[in-house]
């Protein structure tokens, strides 16, 4: 992995067109200004991370149990959805 | 016009082009930007986001009002101008479902729902507070 040390202010050119800068750093928080082309999405990794995990559980747990039911129940309590 | 669907699940299914969808950026973590919204039933209820280009990705999706009323999308300002879309309403929204094991343990990702308008589809991520990435979908068991 490319290491290199950046300050406040300063930035990272990756590519053609992204450019993320160094915004604030403060104890050990750093904030982060992403500058990319439209068309490229930008994720916090850790919400990355666990999409990706939901989507191949997704599509491979689908291949052995294709018994959805038809229909669903009564629709959840208003609210209950965590 | 129809296409073959080539599907591992399903075998060869006819798929008229309004059923096809691109994800300019794929979905998140899997392969391919073709894939086709095919009917699991009758009921309409779920659905298969079924890959064009490989016979064995499917995932199931549903749409999340059926299961949760009360459920919101919130896009940030550059996921939205990504994916020209600013007004949720405006699309058709979907969510990946998890059929592990019994219904009971089915879930959806609240957190990264489907936005599919004019035959173009991304995954995005739902800024709104209560969006799990594993609700469940049936307080009660399926009878």
């Amino acid at each position: 992995m490319l290491m290199m040390t950046r300050r406040a202010g300063q930035k990272i050119v990756i590519g053609d067109g992204i450019t993320i800068e160094i915004v604030e750093v403060a104890g050990n928080t750093v904030r982060l200004g992403v500058d990319a082309p439209r068309s490229v999405p930008v994720y916090r990794e850790e919400i990355w991370t666990a999409v990706r995990a939901e989507n191949e559980a997704a599509a491979t747990a689908a291949s052995s149990a294709t018994e959805l039911p038809a229909a669903p129940p009564a629709p959840q309590a208003p609210g209950d959805g965590s | 016009m129809t296409q073959t669907l080539k599907s591992t699940r399903f075998g060869d299914v006819e798929i008229s082009d309004d059923a096809l969808v691109e994800f300019p950026n794929g979905l998140i973590g899997l392969r391919g930007t073709r894939y086709a919204l095919v009917p699991h039933d009758a009921t309409g209820t779920f659905l298969w986001l079924h890959s064009m280009d490989d016979p064995d990705l499917a995932l199931p999706v549903t749409k999340p009002w059926t299961f949760f009323p009360r459920y919101e999308v919130e896009l940030s300002d550059s996921e939205a101008e990504r994916i020209g879309v600013t007004d949720p309403a405006q699309a058709e929204v979907f969510v990946t479902v998890r059929a592990t094991g019994e219904a009971k343990d089915f879930s959806a990702n609240l957190r990264a729902p489907i936005i599919m308008s004019g035959g173009r589809a991304f995954q995005v991520i739902n800024e709104a507070e209560d969006a799990p990435v594993r609700a469940p979908l049936f307080a009660q068991p399926v009878g």
